[in-house]
């Protein structure tokens, strides 16, 4: 009966539709096996079946936190935190041989996270090899203040803000004052595999945030996390090769991610109105 | 009710969840998120949205289970979902469905719908990807007012997958391809029967 329970509930983020199919398998096979089941409270137990998969169809995207905000006419955004640039494989290998040769020795348990250990130094050392290569061409790039520009110029050409101004530093005390303040972060920025094939395909992302504040009350309208992955993917050897496509490829997808945190904050810009 | 009418019930609950090494996926646009944002400053129009051009490489799917254990598909066509999507959009914002003696003619291309899984040692990294093709024509002239692709991507690592991950991706990524369409101001000025600003290139 708590399987029943945790099934009837609330589940806005869908998380957890995955267990429900489990739980409607088991009552499933619970009315194959019992045919009493179905005679006594078959209507019962296919009601129960329905509302968990009532439960899974409704459930909404994640969207970011917002207030309305309406009123917010004039903005600031300026450009804040770390940056790093990375090539992230998420590869499956050489892990998995070191599990099959493991499965050998089950009673050598104490292998196992060594061998996790030797996976993650053996693909972090690929991937510097690989970063230290194409970031020689991209070490100039300024991730943080493409975005900011991008968002500023999709912003400005919504015709809903009268200024829009980006910012170098942290705002003065009188600058303060008079604007609401986006502050723009990109934590990680660089190439992704996003296809395994013959070849492996990567295409660009950018990885940020954004949050509206009021300045000097700590208050937050808006607050934006987005994945931003180039839509265009390409065989690995097409950045590797040349240099100056994958440079082009990086400002393109931290032009996009300044436009996407744009197209948030405005959708979000009268929630709940 | 009787085990044997349940038994035919019974069977297609089963095959709905197990699918015979098939997947499907309830993707949809959830209506409770959709915001009023820049297509309602414009005055409501009377919209015709077409139907839905599916013009995908493989319509058949949308994607293979990680390891290639079976297909992903949604459980409405995909074309279903895109045109629910920009209904939702559309009247939320104040426009007027109509199909007959429209201000604006709505014709979409869904170009991309997909999920990708990429298999790590200890986590799975899942892409969805979403492209829609928009054309708007003046409804009286049949003048194209505007084409535009809106693409949405949704990229998420996850160290337990299941099954629920791969509709929030593809969720995500409809939902982000439709808030782009939603605050863009050329598809504004278009509904509102003129061309966009040649300033700002076609994507």
């Amino acid at each position: 009966m708590t399987v029943l329970a945790e099934c009837l509930q609330p589940d806005p983020s869908g998380e957890n539709c995955g267990s429900r199919l489990g739980t409607m398998r088991a009552l499933v096979a619970l009315m194959k096996l019992r045919p009493g089941v179905l005679r006594r409270g078959g209507s019962g137990v296919l009601a129960i079946v329905l509302l968990c998969f009532w439960g899974c169809a409704s459930a909404p995207a994640p969207r970011p936190t917002a207030h309305p905000f309406d009123d917010v006419r004039r903005l600031a955004i300026i450009a804040s935190g770390e940056s790093s640039f990375s090539i992230v494989g998420h590869h499956a290998e050489p892990g998995r041989t070191f599990d099959e040769i493991l499965a050998w020795y089950p009673t050598q348990a104490w292998m196992r996270p060594l061998a996790k250990l030797l996976h993650r130094g053996i693909n972090w050392a690929l991937e510097l090899d690989q970063t230290a290569t194409i970031s020689r061409r991209v070490d100039d790039i300024a991730p943080r203040a493409i975005v900011a520009a991008a968002m500023a110029q999709k912003l400005r050409a919504s015709g809903w803000f009268d200024e829009v101004r980006t910012l170098e530093r942290e705002p003065t005390a009188e600058e303060r004052r008079a604007d609401p303040i986006v502050r723009v972060m990109v934590p990680a920025w660089g190439l992704v595999r996003v296809h395994e094939g013959d070849p492996d395909l990567l295409a660009s992302f950018a990885d940020v945030r954004g949050y509206l504040m009021i300045p000097g009350t700590g208050v937050v309208l808006w607050e934006g996390n987005e994945d931003v992955t180039a839509p265009e993917q390409f065989p690995g050897d097409s950045f590797m090769k040349d240099h100056d496509f994958a440079r082009q490829e990086v400002v393109d997808v931290l032009e996009r991610a300044g436009q996407r945190l744009a197209s948030e904050l405005m959708y979000a810009r009268s929630a709940g109105r | 009710m009787s085990s044997r009418s349940l038994a035919p019930i019974t069977l297609v609950l089963a095959l709905t969840v197990n699918g015979c090494g098939t997947t499907a996926l309830d993707v949809r646009y959830p209506e409770q998120g959709v915001n009023r944002a820049l297509l309602a400053s414009v005055a409501p129009r009377r919209v015709q949205i077409g139907n839905v051009d599916d013009r995908r490489l493989e319509t058949a799917r949308v994607g293979i289970e990680p390891g290639g254990k079976g297909e992903i598909v949604t459980s409405r066509s995909v074309a279903d979902i895109v045109h629910e999507a920009l209904g939702i959009e559309m009247s939320k914002n104040g426009h007027l469905l109509v199909s007959d003696r429209p201000d604006v003619v709505v014709r979409p291309a869904v170009e991309v719908f997909s999920l990708d899984a990429v298999e790590g040692y200890a986590s799975v990294q899942y892409v969805g990807r979403v492209v829609i093709a928009l054309t708007v024509a003046d409804g009286r002239t049949g003048d194209t007012l505007l084409t535009r692709r809106y693409a949405g991507v949704r990229r998420r690592q996850v160290d337990k997958p299941d099954e629920s991950q791969w509709r929030e991706v593809l969720d995500t990524a409809l939902a982000r391809a439709m808030h782009d369409l939603a605050t863009d101001p050329d598809l504004v000025a278009a509904l509102g029967g003129s061309r966009p600003s040649p300033a700002r290139p076609a994507a």
